[in-house]
């Protein structure tokens, strides 16, 4: 994590970006739009899934609880208290992040992989349960709808920027810059002094405990920061889509597919969250007819590439290039 | 409230834990010997009611016949799954969370090509037998004796089996230490076949049992998997008579739980009661440390 980035990393970086910038002057479809606003949100939960699993350890599997947080609280509060969106957005990812804590602090300080597990799991169930019962609140079943758009404002030199399910553009732009944000906050924590705790955290706890690492704290500082970049990620969705039901926010469904994004992408590295996401979702849209068959493909995927590719289609590159030096090798 | 309904609360709850404790003592099984959380438990459930609606709605079967044969079925593809999958996961590096995430993959695997083969309708199997017990004012189906009956005597068996026979020796000096198994010559990877089959099995006769009152969808392994952790949660995981108490005493918390608010809160009763659990004795309500 400490080695400095490649020239060819930060070309790679600096092209993904601008090719993201400078999409929307290629083509302002609506669909390519809405495909790539729902790549960068699911970009963004995988990213901070990632963030536990893949880079300190923390296997859980109920992360789509906070993703329902976020969403659900931000639309209330919307709602409700009449704040504007761009406020219930942040409010949304703490109530996220609050419950990120409450539930990480039993679970982390035990170090039972299964333990963490079971009680994520149990815990997203609790927060659907509660979402589809509290139908006074939440209309439950029946879908909250009606969720206010994020206010537009004016810009200096684009002019008007608005946020209506017509201009897909601004919310093209919106998920961009939170994507990058997030990416940024993994990428600075984790290329930090704590990031080298937290690595080190993951590949032996006692030898990182008796380096005075505090395991406890460092647990709960990624799990509530993971929570709350996932609230973030659902109280845009509930803002972008206006409509939540419990299942399709907090739903394993959801967790299913962010699991595979990840797996395939590449657990444990930056980019292949991102990789992951894209790939799957275009993927999906490109195999519309085969809907039937999209959770039956996601199950396999993990299962295969568990079995046959566990570091991600993004360190495939090197795994290959490995091969052939060593074929080179066995020759000379 | 009247005494009598509330006694019949109680008896309803200890039935349903009874189910809980098959459902628990199979995830404690694997996760005993093996170490591995299987996450596809619930499916062996789900296919296991399945088999059961099959032999005997559309075949014809007697239930005499057609729970011991899906009992059987799931036994088999239980044992056989493990062999294409968990058997090459275990031997390697980060198997903790591999086998986690391809169980999880598999049980999603299997809700699909259920919902695929199967429909997604609500498919129910007529009662086993009829009738119902009186005692004073106290009311219950012989359905439901039946269920709790059949547990007993499951249970009973496989204490027998860990106890007394060569096989359960071999499971148990496994779970404690298994490469000490191996020296003394334990086919391992054999026992890690069996516990899942057998862990499979009892998914699958809980399903049978159970067929008659809770319909079977695609889906009916989700929640039973849940319950079947709470179950374990409290029992100590991995403890196999852990998960039979932790499975009767969560049924009547639910069943006195739902009598005190309404039935739709029931799992969110049971999962609160399993942090709250994790909070307090994190090896288990009846485990030990």
């Amino acid at each position: 994590m400490f080695r400095p980035f490649t020239a060819q990393a930060l070309v790679g970086m600096v092209a993904a970006l601008a090719a993201m910038l400078l999409l929307p002057l290629v083509s302002t479809d609506p669909y390519l739009m809405h495909v790539m606003v729902l790549v960068m949100i699911f970009g963004i939960f995988a990213s901070a899934w990632n963030l536990v699993t893949g880079f300190a350890g923390l296997k859980t599997f109920g992360h789509h609880a906070f993703f329902g947080l976020g969403a659900y609280g931000s639309a209330l509060m919307a709602i409700h208290l009449g704040l504007s969106p761009w406020l219930t957005l942040w409010l949304g990812g703490l109530l996220a992040g609050a419950a990120g804590l409450l539930i990480g602090t039993p679970i982390l300080r035990i170090r039972s992989m299964p333990h963490v597990a079971i009680v994520t799991l149990g815990f997203a169930e609790i927060v659907r349960i509660c979402i589809a019962n509290l139908s006074g609140l939440t209309r439950g079943e029946m879908g909250l709808w009606g969720i206010p758009q994020f206010q537009g404002f004016t810009l200096p030199v684009v002019g008007k920027v608005s946020f209506t399910p017509a201009d897909k553009v601004s919310f093209y732009y919106l998920a961009l810059a939170l994507t990058v944000l997030t990416l940024f906050v993994i990428v600075r924590l984790m290329r930090s002094k704590t990031g080298l705790a937290i690595l080190a955290m993951r590949d032996g706890e006692d030898a990182a405990e008796s380096l005075g690492v505090n395991l406890t704290r460092l647990k709960l500082l990624v799990f509530g920061l993971s929570a709350f970049i996932v609230g973030i990620a659902g109280g845009f969705y509930a803002h972008y889509l206006s409509i939540l039901t419990p299942h399709s926010v907090v739903g394993v469904d959801l967790m299913i597919s962010i699991i595979a994004m990840v797996l395939v992408g590449g657990l444990g590295t930056f980019s292949g969250p991102l990789v992951g996401a894209l790939v799957l979702t275009v993927l999906i849209e490109a195999l519309r007819d085969l809907e039937n068959y999209r959770l039956l493909g996601y199950g396999l995927l993990i299962v295969l590439i568990v079995m046959f590719l566990p570091r991600g289609i993004v360190t495939l590159r090197e795994r290959l290039s490995f091969r052939q030096q060593e074929q080179a090798n066995h020759g000379s | 409230m009247n005494l009598a309904i509330f006694l019949e609360q109680i008896l309803n709850g200890l039935i349903t834990g009874s189910m809980y404790a098959l459902i628990g003592s199979g995830i404690a099984l694997v996760y005993g010997t093996m170490r591995v959380l299987n996450l596809a438990h619930g499916e062996f459930y789900m296919l296991g009611g399945y088999f059961t609606f099959y032999l005997i709605v559309q075949i014809g079967l007697s239930p005499l016949l057609a729970i011991p044969l899906a009992v059987a079925i799931a036994f088999c593809l239980g044992a056989l799954i493990q062999k294409l999958t968990i058997e090459y996961l275990i031997v390697r590096e980060n198997w903790a969370f591999t086998t986690i995430a391809a169980t999880l993959g598999l049980s999603i695997v299997l809700q699909n090509a259920a919902l695929l083969m199967f429909g997604e309708q609500f498919n129910t199997v007529p009662y086993y037998v009829q009738g119902v017990m009186s005692i004073g004012d106290i009311r219950l189906p012989w359905q439901r004796v039946l269920i709790f009956v059949v547990a007993l005597a499951t249970i009973a068996g496989m204490t027998w089996l860990l106890k007394y026979t060569r096989l359960g020796w071999s499971i148990r000096a496994t779970s404690q230490d298994r490469d000490a198994a191996q020296v003394v010559g334990i086919p391992v990877r054999r026992i890690y076949m069996i516990c899942f089959g057998l862990a499979a099995a009892l998914g699958a006769l809980a399903a049978a049992m159970l067929a008659p009152i809770n319909a079977i969808n695609p889906w009916a392994g989700i929640p039973i998997l849940l319950k079947g952790f709470v179950v374990v949660i409290l029992g100590g995981l991995g403890s196999f008579p852990g998960a039979i108490i932790g499975g009767l005493f969560l049924g009547v918390v639910e069943a006195v739980g739902v009598q005190l608010t309404s039935s739709e809160w029931r799992d969110v009763i049971s999962f609160t009661l399993m942090i709250a659990v994790i909070w307090w004795r994190p090896w288990g309500v009846f485990g030990t440390k």
